[in-house]
Order: structure tokens, then sequence, then C-alpha cells
């Protein structure tokens, strides 16, 4: 199911550019990043694509989770739990509404730690959490120009 | 209630208006984009304040708040609005992490309606929402159904209450606490409820209470209660029995109305049935109820009661001449003296009568109206006669005061009858009756005292009381008539006159003059009897002139004590003149020894009465002590020669004798000279060759009425049928001169009329 690639593909209109991106959005389902079934909902409520609504979706990921990425390693550096608590809340749901579940488990980990008080292996917790918004932010970069200027 | 009750739909508006509140971007566009599939109008919000800042002017039919939000929170967006006028009942869903139990708890502390699990499961908000809607309507429905019946059970001074097995006392509604005068916040304890119902009932309600509750039984009745700021109701109550699923009782629920105004017209309308607008005192028909409860207790405690009768006397005389208001007036001032004769109570505590052995019967004891110038006094218990003839005596002292009238000082006395039970009678009936015999013994002894009632009184007393009772009516319901008894010229074998003869048609039996007359003479009926036969008797005489051309005079008779009235010529001139007919178509008929007896009281009547033409006959004459000497002066016109001599004429010598005496006296003084009782023509013959030519009797025609006279004029005296006609005119016996100058007499002008 994780390897569920082609729909995606169904939302790009331009043949050539189909190809393209079918080749960048394999590589990035293959790599687990988002989950097939949340992208499933997320097209069933835009079932033909008329509306570009999983490009507004990502497109308004995209603005939010680098807002938030800067926000967060502006609150690790000055050591502020509350604004780290913010971001992973956030970020938890929306995560989980593009199918980045990773980043969601990772998100709502955080969260709990905090919660709980339960400081000590939250570091490295953070650590992987900013590498995987890394990542997501990486792979769903390419879903958008393309899509965004089509030829 | 709020505005959103509005929609009339039944059901949820078609796209309902939703507010969705959102930090986080992609969550505020998905939710948005889901919900707006769902067939929602969704307007987004970035942030707590951007919603509060939309809700200013703009009411959603539901608002969806994140939780967690960086400024204004979902809870405190979700505290602000509630407070906002027209959002108490909105319904707002709180977006919850699915961990989170703490967001849960405070999104319901916020005011929230519901919360919600963030899902990408879009349609499972969807149809939350949805149920959240309807909810809402039902609440919106129920709360305005609440409001109504709140106002409904207002308007009706009614309430609502529980009591379930276990509570001290009853709950009740904000509107069942103000039926006890009691605010909202309330909570009064059933004691203090309790405290307000009087002493005396508040046993009989606890009472009633336990036996329905141990009966499980519905509960209704009606208590008095003294509210905390002093005003008294009657209160209804009304309960049902509940039970649980095993059929065990657990509670009542029932109502609490207020009924004191519905009770007081029924007290009115009770009141207006049984008491007498006058005078305030209990009517006929209360007396009639308290005086068969009187009797009940009377035959099972074994003691007496006493019913008076109370007439006032002459009442009649100050209606007639100060009026009706007057009379009111008079009537009230007597009433209140009444009342103070005996221990009046204007209520019959109805509910301890049942009881036996109470003297509660005493709340019996009153006075009250009949009707007119008729009291009754009810007195529940008496030891003895002597007990009742006390409140008799008393009563006639109070009325012996004068009462004042305006200005006018009027003294009143009262005739009272007494009958005591059981002795007097078994039944109200009963006593009722011979209490009114006793009374009316009263009133013949000369009035002003009283009487307890004799069998004695009854019998023939009675007969002559009801016969009394009934004459006073007989002018009213028309029941007296005329007869007409021809006087007439034998000679002339015609009808020179008649004499009117009062007859009284009771229950289709005409009474004999002699059964009724001397009862009027006795009570002074006879006055208004006889000036009604005044009038009568000029319209006869009206009818008979318009018929056949009569022109003589309708003999009436009189009793002496009306020539004293001053007002006789007055009323004989208007009956006259009424009917068109001159004055000498009524004669007037006075007995000798009625004349010889007010002689000087009479004499002025007679003089002025012969003045204006009406003529005076001596009646019954020769029976009596005539003095002669007064006999010449009087102003009279004719002697009736007494039917006792006409009887014996020619049987006895002595009655011829006085009856030559009698024509004698009569040529000599100038007088017309008539015989009655003339039954056979032997009678007429004497008479006639004795010198008298004017007969009345039998011979020639009974008393009859008017109509049957006419025929017999035109049948028997017109063709001359009669045995008696030409057996007079045969033979030569010249007519007394005083008839010519009798009949010339009558031919002076007599004023004005005819």
């Amino acid at each position: 199911m994780r390897c569920a690639v082609v729909a995606a593909g169904a939302v790009v209109p331009g043949n050539d550019a189909r190809s393209s991106i079918r080749k960048t959005m394999s590589q990035l389902l293959c790599a687990t990043l988002l989950d097939s079934d949340a992208l499933d909902r997320l097209r069933e409520l835009d079932p033909t694509g008329k509306t570009r609504l999983m490009e507004r979706v990502l497109r308004a990921f995209h603005s939010s989770a680098s807002r938030l990425a800067q926000q967060f390693r502006d609150a690790r550096t000055s050591g502020d739990m509350d604004g780290i608590r913010h971001v992973v809340h956030t970020l938890k749901s929306s995560s989980a509404s593009i199918g980045a579940l990773a980043l969601a488990r990772l998100c709502a980990e955080i969260e709990g730690s905090i919660r709980a008080g339960a400081f000590a292996a939250l570091p490295e917790r953070l650590d992987a959490m900013d590498r995987e918004l890394a990542a997501v932010l990486q792979a769903v970069t390419p879903m958008l120009s393309p899509v965004d200027t089509p030829t | 209630m709020t505005l959103r009750a509005e929609p009339s739909a039944d059901d949820i508006p078609e796209r309902p208006r939703v507010l969705l509140v959102d930090d986080d971007e992609v969550n505020l566009l998905l939710t948005s984009v889901a919900l707006q599939d769902q067939g929602f109008a969704v307007t987004e919000a970035a942030s707590g304040e951007a919603a509060i800042r939309v809700l200013a002017d703009w009411l959603p039919d539901i608002v969806v708040l994140d939780a967690v939000m960086p400024g204004l929170d979902g809870f405190e967006t979700c505290r602000e609005l509630r407070v906002l006028p027209g959002f108490e009942s909105l319904p707002v869903l709180m977006l919850t992490g699915l961990d989170d139990d703490a967001s849960i708890t405070r999104a319901y502390e916020a005011g929230a309606t519901d919360f919600f699990v963030k899902s990408t499961q879009w349609s499972l908000l969807a149809g939350r929402l949805r149920y959240l809607l309807r909810a809402s309507r039902t609440r919106v429905e129920l709360e305005r159904s609440k409001s109504r019946l709140a106002r409904a059970q207002d308007l009706a001074r009614m309430g609502s209450f529980d009591w379930r097995r276990g509570q001290d006392g009853p709950v009740f509604s904000i509107e069942g606490l103000r039926v006890f005068g009691f605010g909202p916040g309330d909570q009064p304890a059933f004691r203090s409820l309790l405290r307000m119902v009087p002493e005396d009932e508040r046993k009989a309600f606890l009472e009633l209470t336990h036996s329905a509750m141990d009966r499980s039984t519905v509960l209704a009745t009606d208590i008095h209660a003294r509210l905390l700021d002093g005003r008294q109701r009657i209160v209804h109550i009304e309960a049902e029995p509940e039970f649980n699923e095993h059929g065990n009782l657990v509670g009542y629920t029932g109502i609490v109305q207020d009924v004191t105004d519905r009770r007081l017209a029924e007290d009115r309308i009770r009141h207006l049935a049984n008491f007498d607008t006058l005078t305030g005192l209990p009517n006929r028909r209360q007396l009639i109820w308290r005086a068969e409860r009187a009797l009940d207790h009377g035959r099972r405690l074994g003691h007496e009661v006493a019913l008076l009768l109370i007439d006032l006397d002459r009442f009649k005389i100050i209606n007639d001449t100060l009026g009706h208001g007057a009379g009111d007036e008079l009537l009230m001032e007597v009433s209140r003296r009444l009342r103070s004769c005996v221990r009046h109570s204007d209520q019959v505590l109805e509910s301890s009568l049942e009881s036996v052995g109470v003297r509660s019967h005493r709340t019996l004891e009153a006075v009250g109206r009949l009707g007119g110038d008729e009291f009754v006094a009810l007195l529940p218990e008496v030891v003895d006669e002597a007990d009742a003839e006390r409140v008799a005596t008393r009563i006639l002292e109070q009325m012996r005061k004068p009462i004042m009238i305006g200005l006018q000082e009027c003294f009143v006395t009262a005739s009272v009858g007494i009958a005591i039970f059981p002795r007097d009678g078994a039944t109200v009936a009963d006593l009722m009756r011979n209490s009114d015999i006793a009374m009316y013994a009263v009133k013949s002894a000369g009035r002003n005292s009283s009487s307890l009632y004799r069998p004695n009184l009854a019998g023939k007393g009675r007969e002559k009381l009801e016969l009394e009772s009934a004459l006073h009516k007989a002018i009213e319901r028309n029941e007296l008539v005329l007869h007409y008894q021809p006087k007439i010229d034998v000679r002339g074998a015609r009808m020179i006159g008649a004499e009117a003869l009062m007859r009284w048609r009771r229950h289709g039996t005409l009474v004999a003059p002699g059964d009724f007359i001397p009862l009027a003479e006795e009570t002074g009926l006879i006055i208004p009897l006889s000036e009604w036969a005044i009038r009568e008797a000029a319209r006869q005489a009206r009818i008979w002139q318009d018929n056949f051309g009569f022109s003589d005079s309708i003999a009436v008779n009189l009793p002496s004590r009306l020539f004293e009235r001053t007002d006789l010529v007055e009323y004989i001139h208007n009956a006259v003149t009424t009917y068109g007919v001159p004055h000498h178509a009524i004669e007037l008929e006075i007995t000798e020894t009625g004349l010889m007896k007010d002689l000087q009281n009479v004499i002025p009547s007679l003089h002025r009465l012969n003045e204006i033409g009406v003529e005076i006959s001596i009646d019954d004459f020769g029976t009596g002590y005539s003095s002669l000497a007064y006999l010449t002066t009087l102003p009279i016109s004719e002697l009736k020669i007494d039917r006792s001599f006409v009887r014996d004429l020619g049987m006895t010598p002595q009655s011829s004798a006085v009856v030559t005496a009698i024509i004698a006296l009569a040529r000599s003084l100038g007088l017309r000279v008539i015989a009655e009782g003339v039954e056979n023509l032997r009678q007429m013959e004497v008479l006639h060759r004795l010198g008298c030519g004017i007969m009345q009797g039998f011979l020639f025609s009974k008393p009859q009425p008017p109509e049957d006279i006419e025929r017999w004029l035109q049948q028997t005296v017109l063709p001359k049928k009669a045995p008696w006609i030409g057996q007079a005119t045969a033979g030569d016996t010249p007519e007394p001169a005083r008839a010519l100058r009798g009949r010339e007499s009558r031919a002076k002008p007599v004023g004005k009329l005819t």
C-alpha cells in the first residue's frame, strides 16, 4: 500500500509533467514519508482535481511547516519548551493530515514527553523530528513547483 | 431563548453556517473543504481573536473551535463567546487531540457543547455537526415549550412539584414556588409550608395526604394558605402517584394552583343564590336548607328547634307613603335589628355538621328574609317554648325603637308566630305553615305581639286565616266579581236600578258573601274591596249605558267606616269620571245599624255625596234603632225594607204592620221605599197594596252576572213573559209619590259629567 504511487499523479494535468512528477513522487513515497491512505482521503475531498486541493494543502503545509521549522529551531536555541510544544502540537495534526505519519508520531511523542515532564530522551527525539521535518519539507517541495507552472 | 430559535423549519437549516477556528492552516483548509463538501457554509478564522471579531456582527449555526491555539485558545474563545448575547445556547464543538483527556474536561468547563477528536475522517466530523445542530434545535424547542408552559402556568397561577420517596418534602418548580409566594431560589421546607395552613385544617390535610400515600391513590384537595406576606390564598393540590418498574410507589408528581379567585367567584355565586341581596340575610332557599339541617340535628340529638315567622305590621303603608326606597332602607334597618336578636351566623360550617354530638348546628342559627316584609328566625336548639318566646320578645322590643328613614321617624311593629319542632310539625313545611298561622293569629288579635302555634288556631281558624291571606290577593288576581240584582218598578214592569253584590270566584267556585264579607270587615280588607266595587259598578253602568241605554243607578253596599274616609267623594268622582257616567250612576247603600253606629262621622260624607248627586239608601231598614229625629235631617233618598219583614208578610200581622209603618214614614219624609227579598207573588201583591211599588227579590231575579241581567231584560222583561208582570199593573194602587220625586231629583244636572 505504501507504494500506491500512481494516483498521486492524477492531480497533474500535463503528460510531460506527469512522468516527471510520477518519478519524484515514487521516490518520496517509497521513502515512506507520506502515507497513501491519508493521501487517498485527501483525494476523496477533490476526486476530479478540479479545485486543485492536493496542491493547496501541500502548499499550506509547506508554508506552515517551514515557518514552524524556523520557530522550532529558535525555540530549541533559547530552550523555550512552550515554543517547542506549540510547534509539535500544530505540526502533529497537520503532518498527519498530509500523511506524514512518522513526523506526526514524533510530534505526538515529544508533546507527550513535555507534558509528562520527561525530558531525558527529548534531545534525541527533537533531533529526529528536526530531520524528519526537513525530509518531509524537502519531499513536498518538488511536488509544488511543477504543478504550479504546468508546461 | 436565543435568536436562533427564529428559523421556523422543523429541522436544521439547509446549509448550516459554521465558524471554523483553527490556527493550523492545513487543518483549517482541510476541515473547511471537507465541511463544504458535506453541505456546510464555512467561515474560517485563524485564531480565537479573529473568531470573536467575526462573531461581533454575525451569528453562525455552530462553532468549531480548535482547543490549542496560540493567543486566545479554544477554551478562552468559547468562554468569551458564551457571554455574548444570543450565544448562550449556540452549539460549540471543541477539537481536541486523541490523547488529551484534560482538554476534553476543560472544553466542557469552558461551555463547549461537545468535543471532537481531530481526525482525518471528515465525514465523522460532518455527522457530529449535524447531530449537534439537531440536538441544539431540539433543545431550543424544549426551552421554548418550557417557557410557554411556565407562562401558561404563571397565568393559571399554577406550578408543579415532585415528591420523591425519602425526600423531606415536595420540590417545586419556580411557578410552584410562586404560588406559595416564594422566589425562584427559595427552598421552603415542608414544615414551613404546612405552617401556612390554618391549624384546624392542617391535621385533616396531613391525614388526607398520608391516606393517599398509603393507598397510592391520587391526591386532590384544596387548602387555605396564609403566605408569608400575610395574603390568604386557596391552593388546589393535585398529585398522581408514580411507580417504578417493580410497581412500587416512588413518589408523587403533581401541580399546585392558586384557585382563590375562582373560589371567591364561586362563593359569590353561592352567596347570590342563598342570600337576600337587599339585606344580605339568608334567603328563603338558604333558610329552608338550614332549617332542614337543624331538624336533622334535632331528631338525632333529641332537642327542640324553633321557627319564628316575623311579619312587619303596616309595612305596606310605609312603602306606599314614603316610597320603595324608604321601604328598602327600613327593611335593612329591621334586618340589622333582627340579626342582633339571635346568634346569627352567616356561614354554616358544613364540614362539621355531620359529626354527631358536636354543637356545630349552632352555626345554623340565623335570621333570614323570606321576601317582602316577612322574616324568619331559626333557632336550631331551644330548651323549651319559653326560650323561643324570649327571642320573640327581644325582637318586638328591638322593633319598638323608631327607625329614621331620611328625616322621617318611622314606627314599625311586628307580629311573630312561633312553631316548635317536633311538637308543631315534623317538617320544615309544617313548621312554616304553623308559624304562619300563629303569626296571623297575632295579626287578627291586634298585631305587635307574638304567639306560639296552638292546634286550636288551626282547624276553623286556619281556614279563616288561609281565606284571609287569599282574600288579600283576590283583587289583584281578578277573582272578585259583581253580581247584580234588579230593582223593579212593579207597576211599570221595568228595571229601575240594580244592587251590586260582591262575589268571590275562588278556585273556580263562588264563595258566598257571608263567608268572606265579615272576614273582610274584620281585617279591614273591606275598604279596598269596596273601593274596587265602586269602580267596577261604574264600569258596568257604562257598559249597560252603551248596550241598552241604562241611565239608572247601581247601588253599592258600603260599610260605615268607608264613609268616614274624607276622600270617598273624590274616589267616587274619579271612578265615574274614568268611565264617563254621571255621579248618580252610583248609589250607596249603608245599613241602618252601620249608619247609626257612626252617625256623627258619617253625616258630613253623606251631605257631600248628596250634593254631587250620589244617592244614599238605608239598607236593612227596620232592624236597627234609628233615631227618627236624625232620619228627618239626613240627606238620604231611599229606605229598604228589611227582608225579614217581607218574608213574614201575609203570615204574621206584625210584619205587615211594620211594613205599613215604614212605608208611611218614607212617604212622610219624602223618601223612596223599596222592599227586598220578595220571593213570591203573594208578597209582591201585599207590598203593592200597602203602597210599595219598588221591589227586589228572587221573584224577579236572583243576583246574576251582568250579561245574564241583559239577557233577562231581553227575554223576560221586555216581552213581558214573567208571571209577576201584569199582576201589579192590573191593580190601581197609585205609585208612591216619593218614587217620582226620586227620579226627578236624579235628573238634576251633575256637573261636568255626561
